[in-house]
């Protein structure tokens, strides 16, 4: 668009400050109303930033329940599952883009399939697999259950593919085993995807809710979303805590945004890589 | 490959075979009931509810993020001083955990004193009753995933813009154009495929969503916002009616792989990959 000489403060800069604030304003009103007092959050009409900020409530939210505990789980696990995820999807679409063996075109299928189907779908089985396997309610069925996502394959066999087939089998003709080649060929030409397939994952797992929460029981395991969702509907849910459960909000969500802000360049590649995923 | 086997195929397989079954999850034997699950399924109500709820739902958070992620990318493209800082705070929803925005969100939709009536207060309504009042939970709840995933859609778009090329506009400009016009006809077409592959992925993330919907209504009131996958979560973990479960799932999963293909047929004919 060539014309935007006209006034880009006006046509541009008006709007998206506007809707910059839209988007970032309910952050803020949790904030905000972590530091206020149980009478001031109720006040009509309300006040934009609280009459004497109450910095105890965050401590004391943060004693009113395990929050330390649902962190380190969150960070804990969704840590392991990003790493055997990423060694998992890293040999599968080895094997999909430089192997040769039969049924790989099925396979590679299988996965396409894979992509489009709901995992909703799985969820029962998978839940009777587990308890078969005695894995239900333990940190090892949280992360084994996690260890694979069709997505992950997806987006390294995407840049796999890149990879020309001549420096692979120069490999090959060196002797060196299929370990090595991925080792010390493939990963690290493809270094960006793996940093953005951490990332991703990680954020997906620390924030995830629905399956975790059926697979555990003992409130010890719980992940952070499950703990914030327990205290709120214990704490007096409905009416009475409001404050302390915007204040437990907000460090629950602190360790994402902290980790967006210092690594969005990776995240927002992400896109770029993903979305080459659908003309593969 | 043994994980993707224990934790994808066979169970996917095995939901077939279960909701061919009776089975309340605890008992040792499953009674073969053929179709019977399916039968009783288009016998119920509130399956129809809940498949309406699904395609409102669908069709209420994929349109706006669409919409939405365009126009906030149509107005960040080009260079521009703070982008960054935009695009910042547009993205940020997506990192954050559903269930803490949706709890937040459910204080903002508070009826009394929540933030959503006093702003519709200010300009002269009375304000509604949002989550409580069946006409308006799915509403409320449909704010908050567009909310949560336009910054998303926004950086896709951002991208393939990036990827038009500038001649063509041109060229399009020479032969007298105008904005509007060269936007219907060259870029609209141009970035085709990533609105194809958003519309899918939004597609199966608004059929599999349920945290917001757990935390700020669980399917109410009276089942305003139950949708299918609602549906087979209350009835194969609360009701423990493994059969009806597991045939919800099977057409939640009929319903997905006919709409991919239905886009795939779409996108043959209207997508322009170059």
């Amino acid at each position: 668009m060539t014309e935007t000489k006209i006034s880009p403060i006006l046509t541009r800069h008006l709007p998206l400050v506007l809707i910059g604030l839209l988007m970032a304003f309910p952050f803020y009103w949790m904030v905000t109303s972590g530091l206020k007092t149980n009478d001031e959050i109720w006040q009509f009409p309300p006040t934009f930033w609280p009459e004497s900020p109450q910095w105890g409530n965050f401590l004391e939210a943060w004693e009113a329940a395990p929050f330390w505990r649902y962190m380190a789980n969150s960070i804990g696990v969704a840590g392991a599952i990003a790493i055997i995820q990423v060694i998992n999807s890293a040999m599968m679409a080895y094997a999909l883009t430089h192997m040769k063996f039969r049924l790989k075109g099925l396979l590679t299928a299988l996965i396409l399939l894979g992509y489009m189907v709901p995992n909703t779908a799985v969820y029962l089985p998978s839940y009777i697999v587990l308890s078969k396997l005695h894995l239900l309610d333990s940190y090892a069925g949280m992360i084994l259950s996690n260890c694979v996502s069709v997505f992950s394959i997806f987006l390294i066999r995407q840049a796999f593919l890149q990879v020309s087939h001549e420096l692979v089998e120069a490999g090959h003709i060196d002797g060196a085993s299929h370990g090595r080649i991925l080792g010390s060929i493939l990963v690290p030409l493809t270094r960006s995807s793996f940093a953005v397939l951490v990332l991703i994952t990680f954020i997906e797992q620390y924030n995830n809710y629905f399956w975790p929460m059926l697979i555990t029981k003992s409130p010890d395991l719980q992940l952070v979303s499950a703990g914030l969702r327990s205290f709120f509907v214990e704490g007096g849910a409905y009416g009475l805590k409001w404050p302390l459960i915007m204040a437990a909000s907000s460090f629950t969500i602190m360790p994402l945004l902290l980790l967006f802000l210092l690594t969005q360049r990776t995240i927002m590649q992400s896109v770029n890589l993903s979305a080459g995923v659908n003309k593969g | 490959m043994i994980p993707l086997t224990m934790f994808w195929l066979i169970p996917l397989g095995y939901a077939f075979y279960l909701s061919f079954t009776e089975w309340d999850f605890m008992s040792p034997d499953k009674l073969f009931v053929g179709m019977a699950n399916y039968a009783e399924l288009a016998d119920n109500p509130a399956f129809y509810k809940a498949l309406r709820v699904t395609l409102l739902f669908t069709a209420g958070s994929v349109l706006p993020t669409l919409i939405g992620g365009l126009g906030f990318a149509l107005l960040l493209n080009s260079k521009l001083r703070f982008s960054g800082i935009y695009r910042t705070l547009i993205f940020s929803p997506w990192v954050t955990p559903t269930v803490a925005v949706a709890i937040v969100w459910s204080w903002i939709f508070e009826p009394e004193v929540g933030l959503a009536n006093n702003v519709l207060r200010f300009f002269g309504s009375e304000g509604v009753g949002w989550l409580g009042d069946p006409s308006w939970a799915l509403i409320g709840i449909l704010i908050v995933t567009c909310w949560k995933s336009v910054g998303w859609a926004m950086v896709f778009y951002l991208v393939a813009l990036r990827n038009v090329p500038r001649d063509l506009l041109e060229a399009a400009a020479i032969d007298g154009a105008g904005s509007l016009r060269r936007f219907t006809y060259v870029t609209v077409p141009l970035i085709s495929p990533t609105t194809f592959f958003l519309t899918i992925v939004l597609i199966i993330q608004s059929l599999q969503a349920y945290d917001q919907i757990n935390v700020m209504t669980q399917g109410g009131p009276s089942g305003s916002t139950r949708t299918l996958l609602y549906m087979y979560y209350q009835s194969a973990f609360e009701a423990f009616n493994i059969g009806e479960a597991s045939s919800v799932a099977v057409v939640l999963v009929i319903g997905c792989v006919l709409l991919s293909m239905v886009s795939f047929a779409v996108s043959r004919s209207s997508v322009h990959y170059h």
